[in-house]
Formats: C-alpha cells, sequence, structure tokens
C-alpha cells in the first residue's frame, strides 16, 4: 500500500513537473471599444480574434465597450489571470499601451494607430493603419462618378485617422476632377445613426450626389438618406462590405481584413519577435470591392488608381493635424 | 442670416421629422408626471423599445408588429416602475435610474441573442412618406409638412388628443388631481393608485412608439445608443413646454430644428469648429431651460409616492 501511494506521489511530481517544463503557449486578451455586433470595426476586430485562435492555436479572450478610463483595469486583470498578450483594437487607447508596457516587461501589447509611434517599449507590437491611402481611391471613384460636381464625406469624430482620410479625399478630387467640391461634415460621433442621416441629408439638400462615408454605425442612417433622396445618391463604406444594404447604392467599399495583421504579428510574437510595426493600406489588409453602380470607364480607371497606390506609384500626402482644402 | 436660409424647405422638413421622437418621448413623459409619476428610466426605456420593435418587425417582416412591441416595451418597463413606484411606494428616482440601466442592457442582449455577430447588419423596410392629397400640393407647407410619413401625423394628432384630454375632460381633471394633490383627489373618489399606474402605461406607450420612430424612420436597423440622449432631451421639453402636450411639442419642434441647422451651418461656415457646432442643441436647450423654468410650476405632488395610510 505504501509503495503504490509513493508510487503514485512519485508519477504526480513527474507529470507536473513536466507539464511546468513544456513551454505553455501565451493566451491573447483583446480590448474592443464597441459591441461585437456593430457589424463594423468591433465585429472585424472580434473576426480578427477567431481567426487568431483558428490559426494559431492561441487561446483568446475579449471585453467589448472598453471606455480608454476603463482600459488599463481591464488590461491588468487579464494580465494577472496569466493572458501573455493583449491587443488593444482602437487608436484612443496609446497611453494606456505606453504606461502598461514598460511595468509589464514580461507581457506583450499589440495597438493600433494610424501609423508607427516613435518609441514604444521593446515589447509593443504596433499596427499602422493607412486608410487614407484607401480613402484616396474612394475620392477617385468619387471624382470620377460624380454628376452634380458635389461630394460629401460624412466622418464622426475629428481624429487624426479621419482627418487624413478627409485631405486624400481633396487631393483625390483636386487631381481627377478639379471642378467638383467636397462637403465635409463631423457629426461628433462615429455611432450615432440619427445624426449621420441628418448630416446626409444636409448634404443631399446641398445638391451632393455621392457620399463617402466615414462614421461605424451611422453608416445605416446614411445609407437611409440615400435612399430617401429623390435624386440618385451613390456611396462608399469601409471596414465592411455593406453593399447588400442598399445595392443600387454603393459605389465601392474600402475592406479591412484585421485577420491578417493579428495573425502574423501573433505568429511572430510566439516566435520570439516582441515588438515591431505591421503596416495596414491598400494591398496589406485593406482591399476594395469592384465598383459598382458606375460607368466601365470609370471602374476601370479607379482600379487602375488602387494598384498604382498599392505598388506606391501614386503617392497621398498624409495631412492628420488640418483639412487642407484643394479645390 | 437670411429667412431664407432660416426657412429652407429642406432643413423645415427634416426638422419636422426628427421632431417625431422627441415629441412622442414628451408626450408619454407629461402624461405620467401629471399622474405624479417621475420616469427617469425615460432613455431606457427609448433605447429597448427601439431594439423591441426593430426585433419585432425583422422576426416578423411587418413594421405594423414593430410598432406593436415597441409600445408594448415600453408600457411593460413603465408598468414596472408604476408597480414599485405606486404600490411599494419606493423612491422614483432610484427605481428610474434602475430601469433605465437594465433597459439599455437588455437591448443589446436581446439583439445580440436574436442577431447575433454580422458583418452586414440586418434592416427593416422604414416608413415610406404618405403624401397627404390636395394638401400635398399646398405652397411651401405642402412640402414641409404634409409629404412626411404617417408617425408625423400621428404624432400630432396625439400631441392634440392630449392636450384635449389633459384639459378639456373630467378624466383628465382627475389625473392632473392625482398629480397635485392626491390626498384631496382621493377624498373625493378619484382611484390614485389606478390612475397613476394607467397614466404610466399609457405614457410608456407613447414613449415606446418614440423608441419605435428612430428604427422605422431613421435608421431601418437597431444600432447601440440609437437612443442618442433624446429621452433625456424629452425630460427636458416636459419642462420647456410648463407640462402641457402643445408646449413640449414646440419645444421638440424647436430643438430638433435647431439641431438639423447644425448641419446646414456646417456646410456653409468652416470657421466655425464643428465641435462648437455640435455643442450648439444643447447649449440653446440650456438657455431655453433657464427661461422657460423661470415660473413654470411642476406638479405638486411629481416624485413623491401616495401613502393612504399617512394621512392624519
Amino acid at each position: 500500500m505504501r509503495r503504490s501511494v509513493a508510487g503514485a506521489v512519485l508519477f504526480m511530481v513527474a507529470f507536473l513537473g513536466a507539464a511546468g517544463a513544456a513551454p505553455s503557449r501565451p493566451r491573447l486578451a483583446m480590448i474592443l471599444p464597441g459591441v461585437i455586433q456593430d457589424a463594423d470595426f468591433n465585429a472585424v476586430g472580434y473576426q480578427a480574434l477567431k481567426e487568431v485562435q483558428a490559426t494559431t492555436g492561441v487561446q483568446t479572450a475579449h471585453s467589448e465597450q472598453v471606455s480608454v478610463a476603463d482600459a488599463e483595469r481591464v488590461a491588468r486583470e487579464y494580465l494577472s489571470s496569466g493572458y501573455g498578450i493583449v491587443a488593444f483594437h482602437g487608436g484612443q487607447y496609446l497611453t494606456i499601451v505606453q504606461k502598461l508596457a514598460p511595468l509589464f516587461p514580461d507581457a506583450v501589447f499589440i495597438m493600433e494607430s494610424s501609423g508607427q509611434i516613435p518609441g514604444l517599449p521593446p515589447n509593443v507590437w504596433n499596427i499602422g493603419r493607412k486608410f487614407y491611402e484607401g480613402f484616396y481611391v474612394l475620392g477617385v471613384l468619387a471624382a470620377l462618378s460624380t454628376k452634380t460636381n458635389r461630394i460629401g464625406y460624412v466622418a464622426g469624430i475629428r481624429l487624426p485617422d479621419f482627418v487624413a482620410s478627409l485631405n486624400a479625399v481633396f487631393q483625390a478630387v483636386g487631381k481627377y476632377n478639379p471642378r467638383a467640391e467636397v462637403l465635409y461634415t463631423f457629426v461628433g460621433d462615429q455611432n450615432d445613426p440619427v445624426k449621420a442621416r441628418q448630416a446626409a441629408e444636409s448634404q443631399i439638400a446641398a445638391g451632393v450626389d455621392f457620399i463617402l462615408i466615414s462614421v461605424n454605425l451611422g453608416t445605416v442612417g446614411i445609407i437611409e438618406a440615400a435612399r430617401a433622396a429623390r435624386r440618385p445618391v451613390l456611396l462608399t463604406t469601409f471596414y465592411t462590405d455593406k453593399s447588400s444594404y442598399a445595392p443600387q447604392h454603393f459605389a465601392a467599399s474600402l475592406l479591412s481584413n484585421f485577420g491578417k495583421p493579428y495573425v502574423e504579428v501573433t505568429r511572430q510574437i510566439l516566435a520570439g519577435r516582441r515588438g515591431g510595426y505591421y503596416e495596414m493600406r491598400p494591398g496589406s489588409g485593406f482591399g476594395l470591392t469592384p465598383p459598382r453602380n458606375v460607368p466601365p470607364e470609370v471602374s476601370r480607371r479607379v482600379q487602375q488608381v488602387w494598384r498604382a497606390v498599392v505598388l506606391r506609384q501614386e503617392r497621398v500626402e498624409e495631412i492628420t493635424d488640418r483639412v487642407v482644402e484643394r479645390r | 442670416m437670411s429667412w431664407e436660409l432660416l426657412l429652407d424647405p429642406s432643413l423645415v422638413r427634416l426638422a419636422v421629422s426628427m421632431a417625431v421622437p422627441l415629441a412622442l418621448a414628451s408626450a408619454g413623459e407629461l402624461l405620467m408626471e401629471r399622474a405624479g409619476l417621475l420616469n427617469v428610466a425615460i432613455e431606457g426605456m427609448v433605447t429597448l423599445a427601439a431594439a423591441g420593435a426593430f426585433l419585432g418587425a425583422f422576426a416578423s417582416g411587418s413594421t405594423g408588429v414593430g410598432l406593436l412591441v415597441g409600445a408594448a416595451a415600453g408600457a411593460g418597463v413603465s408598468r414596472l416602475l408604476a408597480h414599485y413606484a405606486v404600490a411599494w411606494r419606493r423612491d422614483q428616482v432610484t427605481v428610474g435610474l434602475t430601469l433605465y440601466v437594465l433597459c439599455v442592457g437588455l437591448a443589446s442582449l436581446l439583439y445580440r441573442l436574436v442577431v447575433g455577430v454580422r458583418l452586414t447588419p440586418p434592416r427593416v423596410e422604414t416608413l415610406p412618406p404618405v403624401p397627404l392629397p390636395y394638401l400635398e400640393n399646398l405652397p411651401v407647407v405642402g412640402e414641409v409638412l404634409f409629404r412626411q410619413h404617417a408617425l408625423v401625423y400621428a404624432t400630432a394628432a396625439v400631441v392634440v388628443a392630449l392636450h384635449a384630454f389633459l384639459f378639456h375632460t373630467s378624466s383628465g381633471l382627475r389625473l392632473r388631481a392625482a398629480g397635485e394633490n392626491p390626498v384631496a383627489a382621493d377624498t373625493v373618489g378619484v382611484d390614485v393608485f389606478g390612475l397613476r399606474v394607467r397614466a404610466a402605461v399609457a405614457g410608456g406607450v407613447l414613449v415606446g412608439l418614440a423608441g419605435a420612430a428612430l428604427p422605422f424612420t431613421f435608421t431601418g436597423t437597431f444600432t447601440e445608443g440609437i437612443a442618442g440622449g433624446r429621452g433625456w432631451i424629452a425630460l427636458m421639453l416636459v419642462i420647456f413646454g410648463r407640462w402641457t402636450p402643445l408646449g413640449a411639442a414646440a419645444g421638440a419642434l424647436l430643438f430638433a430644428y435647431v439641431e438639423a441647422f447644425q448641419f446646414k451651418l456646417a456646410l456653409l461656415s468652416k470657421a466655425v469648429p464643428p465641435q462648437f457646432l455640435q455643442m450648439l442643441p444643447y447649449a440653446f436647450a440650456i438657455l431655453v431651460l433657464v427661461r422657460a423654468y423661470r415660473g413654470a410650476e411642476a406638479p405638486q405632488a411629481l416624485g413623491k409616492p401616495y401613502d393612504r395610510e399617512a394621512r392624519t
């Protein structure tokens, strides 16, 4: 009896020892600013998380509707629960990452921004999102498609990403249709469809026949404004393809595939690279749906410009701090 | 600034449409407050009703069913409020705020359970414009007032009917008495408890319809935060209207006009920062409210639970 108990103890010690010696796979937690059923920014973030789990085998968890004020607490809870990688889906969490990364040198942080942030701690992966390059191509599409020579741009909050995107639209319109005018509105909320609709209706009443959408949940309000308009109004959106919502109104969508950068970054972390920069841009995380509801020659031209931007043959200036109107 | 700009038909037409949820919600709140019930759950009720209305229409394919579900959601929550506030005589603000939080969470949960996570948001048909024969051809006002969707006409009818009920019927007098002096009303045989509960349910129906108006007139879908503070604005409009339905509806129109005007102004002047323009409706609301509150008298028993046994 005594021998069998000792054997069992020895077996357990050996088993636990072996388990402890095996390198444990880090777990990844994602912090999202909104709800994952938004069919937009948060939904694509959640999809990326699922893709990471499916392709790398890393165990994942997520928290939704985490405000900047709450983000540090939520991140600390994950860290203390043994999550070795904490990803912040959204550019608003930069200061939290800058604070936590030096305090938790064994953990790895993933953060998003409009471009490469200088001086980040060595355990931070920075995903730079160059939306404005995609918006430049959408601006070309609007410039070549408008019949009233009035193009609308509806954004929510005046963040650097959206200012840069608006400036890219001004550049595209200035180059491809200098007679056209860009009317823009910042409604103050990325997710208020009622305000977005009001802004779109004001633009349509002012003669706009092509609206570039730069809001998230607000998109549905703009779609309804286009549907209710008495003359045809074309739209573009980003993150996800919403053309099935109003097929006759959508000209194109700038698609975001966050799965690609997140999977790549996770693989790099598993391989031992604890920090770095990954850039999302046309051709690398951003795609364009084939233009529709526009003449074939416009579609061809837009796809040419897209390829030129992908290959960096057509350069777009990034201006994030002010709106530079070019007519 | 020219009159042409201020009275631009497209601007006024937009303001009329935008005033609908505000006018309906403030009418519902006013009915409850006139009976002595303070409903601070209103923002949550609007959100839950918007979710219920959308999901009802999404599941059944019928806007009518959606409107019924939205109204029922509003009525259900206010019945719950009445149960705690009237039958159990709990503090109305505490109960109301609890229900507000509950409603916002419940709306999100229900949407996720039914719709789940998708990359394309589901939508339902929004209400089409219903031009009124002959009236739609009137110069200027025809375009602005008589080519609207059915809820605009229904809201106008509700506001007028509520005003007539409160100030020109004996039932309305009894309801106001329950909100002004429940002891005196009880003494002359008015069923204060029953009246308050019925007012809560009827007011909840109107608040529910206000919530339903958001997906059915503006968005065609439900989104988080769809109420966007419109419930709180409705609460303010009751004070602005000095507890009269016509006054509150006028306030709703005015607020909606200023809200719509900010977007017009944003297109005209790039010199004014957008943050300032976004602040405009709320700054306007505060200024008007300060002015309107002078001399306004709330129902005397508003927010006070009525306890028959407490009479001495």
